[in-house]
């Protein structure tokens, strides 16, 4: 399998030299295509900064970011725009969609601002919704929809152009433990059956646990890797929960 | 002190979001002293008393409109707080959640509301001082004075009218914030930015239907005041009901209507962001439809004060300056008997034998005088019924003539069995109605003979001096015919030997007393005296129509300025999303001009619409504007908008989109 993303040596300072926060402090890693990557790590590990740096929001400090074998650090605004919309999709923690716009309006919206022909946009948007299954809410707007539901929705908008890198902050953060076990399926789903990449961000083991691949952050440094192989969930679970422990966050913090 | 400094901090702060305000505000401000201070203009003029009662009268007309300006400009400013102090609402939260007190909180917004009042009032009344140095030399050319010399004026009872009128203004305002301030508990300021997710849009087939009922009321309110022909107060006022509620239901139903409509094409609603902004308008046009009738029905007003204003004052200067063919003219008629209504019998007076008679000396100051005589002749009911309310006058063929010689004109020929009809008024509306009569070769019955005439025998001189040429057609016919006729009014016309004012004072001197026979109207009219009723009248509509239209523009234009600035600032989020997923900033700049585009234009087009049926009825119904002067009042009016409307539009594009890459440099 091909790398999809490539990070190489990401540092990501804050602050002056009096007072750096080094938010990623050499971090290096390869997702490969068609994996469903997880990254883990206690509260200001860096996880967000990381996320931010490789979506293109912020820009690392120094490092290469390689996005199907393009350095995405050297771009240029225009560019990164331009990219964002192409190759990138984005889940965030508190959703974010258009309050003004219906379901399917907020789905479509990714693909309107491509410029795609409006025939492609209604079926590309009717089948990620129901890949999300959602089918049934697309005429209601945000809230009229319940937290899983309008996180599938973003799901679906942030998948329906088919981006080569899937980006998740949290996807779960905000949801009841059924919700979560319905989007993370389809997450599962979605790698599976469409050979999606997804780079998900989360605090929680149970979320985690979905993933082939865990990434284990702490300040800054990328602190330990899991790989899932053969595993169930339930004993990957476990594994992971020993990880944390070690990671001597406190667990509070993370289940 | 620190409340007044914390308070300087905001007001510096905001002003770069709300320069729109605070110009809007100084301008007004500026306006409304130039508009005061023409009173005391009078200062570097050399007056006559005339003109000094002219502009003393103006002064009044002036002061009148001031306090239904104010009332407007009051109502604008109390909005536009509105719209500061809900963008405030956070940083108050925070401030309490400090342990701020109440009292403090109302001393800042107190400091910050004099701080705003006092900026504004202090610039506005500089700016108004030097406007109306240049204004003096603008209103000494409408009055036709002489400037005596320069010398800086200051209008003082303009300056104390500005800052009570403002004053109370402000102190309204404030004690509107303190109020607000005491009523308001922490939570409601805390959440005050948390979008209300719930808001409600009428349901679609509705706006459909209801911009369907719009559209039947405007097209009603447009049939009922274009129809021919004269209509009552009451009709008119059927329409402005079905007008503004039509102009209402448009509003309300617009971007449902449109939403709808433009969902139905799918490669259009699908296309870049085109949906969002559809969207967008339509989610706020619940809060916006009452502002956005108020701002349609304002520009109405202004665009139609403006261009038909201008047009009507540069209409009357024109056609009063006709009616002045000679120096002076000297008209003796028939009174009304004591009921008002029955013409007394006239016997015709002998002009120039009473001027000897009365001792007056016309050759000392005339070069030129005669006399002619206007003739009744019964008999022609239908033919007067069709010229004028009055019925027409007959006038002998060598008087016209002889007046013609005088203007400098040859004289006319009549065939026999013609008559020639001078309609002494070139209203375009009159002409024309006379030239069709004339164009079916009507017959009248004078001196026991049919006379013909056709249209190449409609002439259109003012044939004396004279205020009003009100629609009263002069027959012209054969001298023998008028011979035993009965006379209705005698003119002495009169040119002077020279220039200047002493003619017209010795003229009005000779014939004052006049010796003339009992229950006989006299009037004398000068070429100065037309000249300064003229003058008057032009002078009062010019500055009126530009004072109000003015006004209602800055105030309309304002109020979309402040609403789409804030509607901005609320928006910076869904914008923020926007970028998030990758739009390309030329697609969010350019969605953020249509949305902007779209609530300055169709507010806009409404009202010009609304404006073109208003002004034709009005030409219609008064005949006060000739093609000319309607090109050069919508000219005058066009220009002002182009750069007063035109330049809140780019203001608040500009101000959004800075407002919008600030931030997002800032997440950057
Ligand atoms: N804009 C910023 N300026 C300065 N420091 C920052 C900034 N953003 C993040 N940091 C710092 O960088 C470090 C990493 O932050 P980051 O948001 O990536 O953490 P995180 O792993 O996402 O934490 P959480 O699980 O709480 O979301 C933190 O110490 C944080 O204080
Ligand atoms: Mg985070």
């Amino acid at each position: 399998m091909s790398a999809i993303l490539q990070a190489h040596h990401v540092e990501k300072y804050y602050g002056n030299r009096n007072n750096l926060t080094k938010a990623l402090d050499g971090i290096s890693f390869d997702v490969d295509a068609g994996e469903f990557m997880g990254v883990m790590g206690a509260s200001g590990s860096g996880k967000t900064t990381l996320l931010n740096c490789i979506s293109t929001i912020d820009t690392a400090t120094s490092g290469q970011i390689l996005i199907g074998g393009v350095d995405v650090t050297a771009m240029h605004a225009k560019a990164l725009a331009k990219f964002r919309r192409e190759e990138l999709g984005f889940i965030f923690q508190d959703f974010n969609l258009l309050d003004t716009l219906t379901a399917y309006e907020n789905i479509a919206l990714a693909l309107t601002i491509l410029d795609t022909p409006h025939r492609e946009i209604d079926r590309r948007t009717q089948d990620a919704a129901r890949i999300l299954g959602i089918s049934d809410v697309l005429k209601k707007y945000p809230y009229q929809m319940s937290g899983g539901q309008r996180q599938r929705v973003a799901s679906a908008r942030a998948i329906v152009t088919e981006p080569s890198l899937v980006l998740a902050d949290e996807p779960t953060g905000a949801l009841d433990s059924k919700s979560a076990r319905m989007l993370l399926e389809r997450f599962e789903h979605l790698v599976e059956q469409r050979n999606a990449t997804i780079l998900m961000v989360t605090h929680d083991a149970f979320s985690a646990s979905y993933c082939n691949r865990i990434l284990f952050i702490r300040d800054g440094k990328l602190f330990h890797e899991l790989v899932r192989g053969g595993a169930s969930r339930k004993q990957f679970f476990d594994r992971i929960i020993e990880v944390i422990s070690l990671l001597g966050g406190d667990a509070n913090d993370i289940i | 002190m620190t409340s007044f400094k914390l308070a300087l901090r905001n007001v510096k702060k905001s002003f770069r979001d709300y320069a729109i305000y605070f110009l809007t505000l100084t301008f007004g401000v500026c306006i409304f002293f130039v508009f005061n201070s023409i009173e005391s203009q009078q200062a570097i003029m050399d007056l006559t008393n005339g003109q000094m009662g002219i502009l003393r009268l103006l002064n009044n007309v002036m002061t009148t409109f001031s306090v239904f300006v104010s009332v407007i400009l009051g109502a604008l400013i109390l909005y536009a707080n509105r719209f500061l102090i809900r963008r405030r609402k956070k940083e108050f939260g925070i401030y309490m959640t400090l342990g701020m007190e109440k009292g403090a909180m109302s001393r800042i917004l107190v400091s910050e509301t004099i701080l705003v009042g006092l900026i504004s009032l202090g610039v506005g009344t500089a700016m108004g001082v030097l406007l109306s140095q240049g204004m003096a030399l603008v209103t000494a050319g409408l009055l036709g004075a002489e400037i005596g010399h320069f010398e800086f004026i200051f209008s003082s009872a303009a300056m104390w009218k500005t800052v009570i009128c403002f004053g109370a203004v402000f102190l309204l305002t404030l004690i509107f914030n303190v109020f607000m301030v005491q009523k308001q508990n922490l939570i409601d300021l805390i959440y005050a930015d948390r979008k209300n997710e719930t808001f409600k849009t009428p349901k679609l087939f509705l706006s459909v239907f209801l911009f369907i009922v719009a559209a039947v009321l405007l097209g009603g309110a447009y049939f009922l005041v274009s129809g021919d022909g004269v209509f009552g107060v009451q009709t008119l006022g059927v329409a402005i009901v079905l007008g503004v509620v039509g102009t209402f239901l448009f509003f309300f139903s617009l971007s449902g209507f449109f939403l709808k409509l433009l969902q139905q094409n799918k490669r259009v609603y699908l296309k870049g962001l085109n949906m969002f902004v559809l969207r967008q308008i339509n989610s706020k046009i619940n809060t916006t439809y009452i502002s956005m009738t108020m701002v349609c029905l304002m520009l109405f007003i202004s665009i139609s004060t403006l261009s038909s204003g201008i047009g009507v004052a540069k209409g009357l200067a024109e056609s009063m300056e006709k009616n002045i063919p000679f120096d002076a003219g000297f008209l003796v008629n028939a009174g009304f008997t004591k009921d008002g209504e029955t013409v007394r019998d006239y016997p015709g007076v002998d002009l120039i034998r009473a001027a000897k008679e009365g001792g007056a000396d016309l050759s000392g100051f005339a070069k030129t005088y005669w006399t002619t005589r206007y003739y009744k002749a019964d008999g022609n009911a239908d033919m007067d019924r069709e010229l004028s309310d009055m019925g027409p006058r007959f006038m002998k063929l060598s008087d016209f003539n002889t007046i013609l010689k005088n203007r400098g004109v040859d004289p006319i020929a009549l065939a026999p069995g013609q008559f020639a009809i001078d309609s002494g008024f070139d209203n375009e509306a009159y002409v024309e109605k006379l030239t069709a009569l004339a164009g079916r070769a009507p017959t009248i019955r004078v001196g026991g003979e049919k006379l013909k005439t056709d249209a190449s025998l409609l002439f259109q001189y003012a044939l004396y001096v004279t205020q009003n040429s009100g629609m009263s057609p002069t027959l012209i016919v054969p001298d023998a015919l008028l011979d035993g006729a009965r006379p209705a009014a005698d003119v002495l016309h009169i040119i002077y030997k020279g220039e200047g004012r002493e003619y017209d004072t010795q003229c009005r001197e000779a014939l004052k007393g006049l010796p003339l026979p009992s229950g006989v109207e006299r009037s004398l009219e000068t070429g100065a005296s037309v000249r300064e009723t003229s003058s008057t009248a032009t002078t009062t509509i010019a500055y009126l129509a530009i004072y109000l239209g003015i006004v209602f523009l800055i105030t309309s234009a304002a109020i979309l300025a402040i609403s789409q600035l804030s509607e901005t600032s609320d928006n910076i989020s869904r914008y923020g999303l926007l970028r998030k997923i990758g739009t390309d900033e030329r697609m969010i700049h350019r969605a953020l001009f249509t949305q902007i585009l779209i609530f300055f234009g169709v507010p806009l087009a409404l009202a010009l619409v609304h404006a073109v049926v208003g002004i034709s009825m009005v030409n219609r119904v008064t005949g006060m504007l000739g093609t000319g002067s309607i090109l050069a009042g919508s000219l005058f009016m066009a220009l002002i908008m182009l750069i007063v409307y035109g330049g809140y539009f780019f203001a608040t594009y500009l101000g959004s989109k800075n407002m919008l890459d600030r931030e997002y440099a800032r997440i950057e």
